[in-house]
């Protein structure tokens, strides 16, 4: 009698299984798997890039004005969430991080939620911001006929343009994340608003001409 | 005796079944691989079905869109309870990307409980074997409620 595959059954049952033992054999994300997100709050400076760029709409940012200043909480719905990791790749201060923690699995909607907050100061309780308060004041008349003085870099780390450099083609204004920028084409003026910029970097990382400083 | 063995019996092995409601097929993908031999949820007792009535966990994957809801909602209303629903990928939770479209139903809850849900896009199987499991738990305090 010929009984076919006879050897090739017997040997499999005793070989090793093929199967990925899940729950008994704990496996690792590979390497690069984007899972849940991290969220470190002391190094945001909540200009709202990642809230603009989140395709899914999964990132919320509440305001709220306490003594010390604006209480900012940024809350990542995991549960909206497709881990493109564009928020973190758009993050000038690196910070969102996508982990390989994988296990997101939860019974109720609030599991599923990531956040942080921080207390942002106002810039007007600290010595050094000062400076740009009465600087934002003589803005409207010094910064477009004074080119000179607007190329030393500010101590705040804020953005300065230098006007020999700048073509005004206004791609820094469209990626402020804040609006503070205003770029006139016909009039060839640059303005910024200290009191709403952030000191993100995008406008001085996206200049063709690298005419910002910060 | 018997209902007290079939019980034991159901709690061990609890079948599922799919619904894809307007998924981009990612997560249906993944429930597939978590059913066949590199995950293979059957030797912890999931069987895929083919029909709502044989099933105690329902795995509903995609934002919902509004040619679907109905179906999904008589779907579930076939379903024997104590039943388990488990929403996959974060689409059913929220809409996801497909939030606000004019064919969009969802989010599920508005409409059923929902019991587990399953967060990723698409969720990895490890996480999908995860969530099933926890769904054979909440399966096992509705039964013994009961």
């Amino acid at each position: 009698m010929d009984l076919p595959f006879v050897k090739e059954a017997i040997s499999q049952l005793f070989s090793k299984t093929s199967c990925a033992m899940y729950p008994a054999v704990p496996s690792e994300a590979a390497p690069g798997y984007r899972g849940r997100i991290v969220y470190h709050p002391d190094r945001c400076i909540a200009c709202g890039m990642c809230e603009r760029v989140c395709s899914g709409n999964a990132i919320t940012r509440t305001v709220e004005k306490v003594e010390e200043g604006d209480k900012i909480t940024l809350t990542f719905n995991l549960g909206s969430c497709t881990f493109c990791a564009t928020c973190a790749d758009f993050c000038s201060k690196d910070a969102i991080e996508l982990t390989g923690d994988y296990h997101m699995v939860a019974t109720k909607e609030e599991d599923l939620l990531v956040s942080g907050t921080f207390i942002k100061k106002p810039p007007v309780k600290k010595a050094p911001a000062a400076a740009p308060k009465a600087d934002a004041a003589a803005k409207p008349g010094t910064e477009p006929d004074a080119p000179g003085c607007s190329i030393a870099p500010r101590d705040d780390g804020k953005p300065v343009c230098d006007k020999t450099k700048c073509v005004y083609c206004t791609l820094c204004a469209k990626k402020c994340p804040q609006g503070a920028i205003e770029v006139d084409r016909a009039e060839k003026t640059w303005n910024c608003d200290y009191e709403a910029c952030v000191a993100c970097g995008v406008c001085a990382t996206v200049c063709p001409k690298k005419a910002i400083e910060m | 005796m018997f209902k007290k063995l079939i019980e034991e019996s159901t709690a061990k092995s609890p079948w599922l079944f799919h619904i894809n409601a307007g998924s981009c097929n990612g997560c249906d993908i993944e429930l597939v691989s978590v059913l066949t031999p590199r995950y293979d949820a059957e030797r912890l007792g999931f069987k895929l079905t083919g029909t709502p009535r044989h099933a105690d966990i329902v795995v509903v994957t995609g934002p919902v869109t509004s040619q679907s809801l109905p179906r999904v909602l008589r779907a579930i209303s076939q379903v024997p309870e104590p039943r388990c629903i488990v929403t996959m990928g974060s689409c059913p939770q929220s809409g996801n990307v497909f939030r606000g479209s004019y064919s969009v139903a969802g989010p599920l809850s508005k409409y059923v409980h929902v019991d587990v849900d399953v967060a990723g896009c698409a969720p990895k199987p490890e996480a999908v074997i995860d969530g099933l499991a926890l769904a054979t738990q909440i399966l096992k305090e509705k039964r013994a409620k009961k």
